[in-house]
């Protein structure tokens, strides 16, 4: 049984299959750690690489976890941080608008200024509170994936947001 | 529960705004909800995972190719090694039989044949599986009596000669090729043509000219018995005989270089045979210093 699960990784289908399921998960946490996209890219790549040749000692049920922790320990080895701006979505121009330019106004405001208060945050609270916010992951997911407790990713998220809120009732 | 995450618990839905009212003011609740809001519309930068996936495809395949390649080199590597050092010490030893200038060797083959090796001569072989591949090189002159067996084969840069046990005698030089059959039948390879030499004929060629075999009286090659025979050969390869003969350098008329010779001269004494190779061509010789003799022609 054990080797047909160490087969699973080492065949084509597979790996492919679960690179496309997790590429984007796994270059977002990276890029939530440091904000540049290139570094993100070539770790994204360098990761799954060293999943491919270490196939056959991947369990498919850590087997995300274990990229996730390859990719962290990349990084560690780059370690070449910027500051990390997270862009808006550019939602599409309405046709009429019920709200006052005032309001609009407000609004691009308070979204600049929730991006400089989510570059200010930690790293883990960041990562845990956009992983959860961009990704949709549930807690326990990104317990899973980072190896940590639900307790510590709801601690960092709750941290996350009253740093967040701090920093925003300030200005 | 000493520590409560009651934002996180409420952004999970565990937890009712009501709740959450025991724990925050209402301003502070109106900009969470304003950050949840607002973090809606956050997205990562755009990732392409087809084209990545292509990518580490591309490097995974080169990574493991690179891996196949250090491997196969190092037993390629060892592979030829082995082979090389093979070869070198069982099959591709050449024995190596050659003879300088005014000397004449004689030696026995692993079959028991035996060659006479002429002055400057070399005749080379495989001394390895010898009586299976009868095959040597020869460059200059040489007799060989082989024995019965498998083809015995001479290559030489002009033509081979194969044979199954005979007599016969072969000269390399320059141009000059020929096949002196003295018992058996010998098969000559000259331009792509051969020619059957059968006992007590000779086979000779120049260049692009060849004869049919003329016969011979002899039935050893002048040279075993010491001295040279000659019969209608251009002069000059007669010259360059007794220059090999005797080590010894002569200078003549270069208009007598192709003139046709016929005759015989000893490889004994210097003076009788200097004598043997002028007098037909009414010269007369001169010796200047130690091994050079010169041709004069005869003033009369």
């Amino acid at each position: 049984m054990s080797e047909k699960n160490e087969n699973e990784f080492c065949n084509e289908k597979k790996f492919s299959s679960f690179f496309l399921d997790n590429s984007t998960l796994l270059f977002n946490y990276i890029f939530y750690k440091c904000g540049n996209t290139d570094l993100s890219n070539d770790i994204v790549q360098e990761a799954f690489i060293k999943i491919w040749k270490n196939c056959a000692k991947v369990i498919p049920n850590k087997a995300k976890s274990f990229l996730f922790t390859i990719a962290t320990n990349l990084f560690l080895n780059e370690y070449a941080k910027s500051t990390v701006i997270i862009n808006y979505k550019n939602t599409p121009k309405k046709d009429y608008t019920n709200e006052s330019p005032e309001f609009l106004l407000e609004e691009k405001e308070f979204e600049a200024k929730l991006q400089k208060a989510i570059s200010n945050l930690s790293e883990p609270q960041r990562i845990a509170f956009l992983m959860n916010r961009i990704d949709g992951k549930k807690y326990r997911e990104i317990a899973e994936l980072l190896g940590i407790s639900i307790k510590t990713v709801e601690k960092r998220i709750h941290n996350a947001l009253v740093n967040l809120r701090k920093e925003i009732d300030v200005f | 529960m000493k520590e409560n995450y009651y934002i996180a618990k409420w952004l999970n839905n565990e937890l009712s705004e009501d709740e959450l009212k025991k724990f925050v003011s209402e301003d502070e609740l109106r900009t969470y909800k304003k950050i949840i809001e607002a973090s809606k519309k956050l997205q990562a930068p755009a990732f392409d995972s087809s084209k990545a996936l292509n990518l580490v495809n591309t490097k995974k395949q080169q990574t493991k190719v690179k891996k196949l390649n250090f491997q196969l080199v190092y037993r390629v590597a060892a592979s030829i090694a082995i082979i090389a050092m093979a070869f070198y010490f069982f099959s591709a030893k050449e024995t190596v039989y050659a003879t300088k200038y005014a000397e004449k060797t004689n030696f026995t083959l692993p079959d028991q044949s035996v060659v006479d090796l002429n002055a400057d001569s070399e005749i080379t072989f495989k001394e390895k599986n010898w009586n299976t591949n009868r095959n040597l090189k020869l460059k200059g002159e040489a007799y060989f009596s082989v024995k019965k067996g498998s083809k015995f084969t001479v290559n030489t840069k002009l033509g081979s000669v194969s044979v199954l046990g005979t007599k016969f005698n072969v000269i390399v030089r320059g141009n000059y090729f020929q096949v002196t059959c003295y018992r058996g039948l010998v098969s000559v390879s000259y331009k792509d043509k051969t020619i059957k030499v059968p006992a007590g004929t000779s086979f000779k060629a120049e260049g692009n000219n060849s004869e049919q075999p003329f016969a011979i009286n002899d039935t050893l090659p002048s040279w075993i018995q010491n001295y040279s025979s000659f019969k209608s050969v251009p002069y000059h390869f007669v010259i360059e005989e007794l220059q090999r003969q005797y080590k010894i350098k002569i200078e003549y008329n270069p208009k007598y270089a192709n003139t046709l010779f016929t005759g015989n001269f000893t490889h004994t004494n210097l003076d009788t045979a200097l004598k043997a190779v002028t007098i037909p061509l009414n010269l007369t010789f001169k010796t200047i210093g130690d091994h050079k003799v010169s041709f004069i022609e005869n003033k009369n």
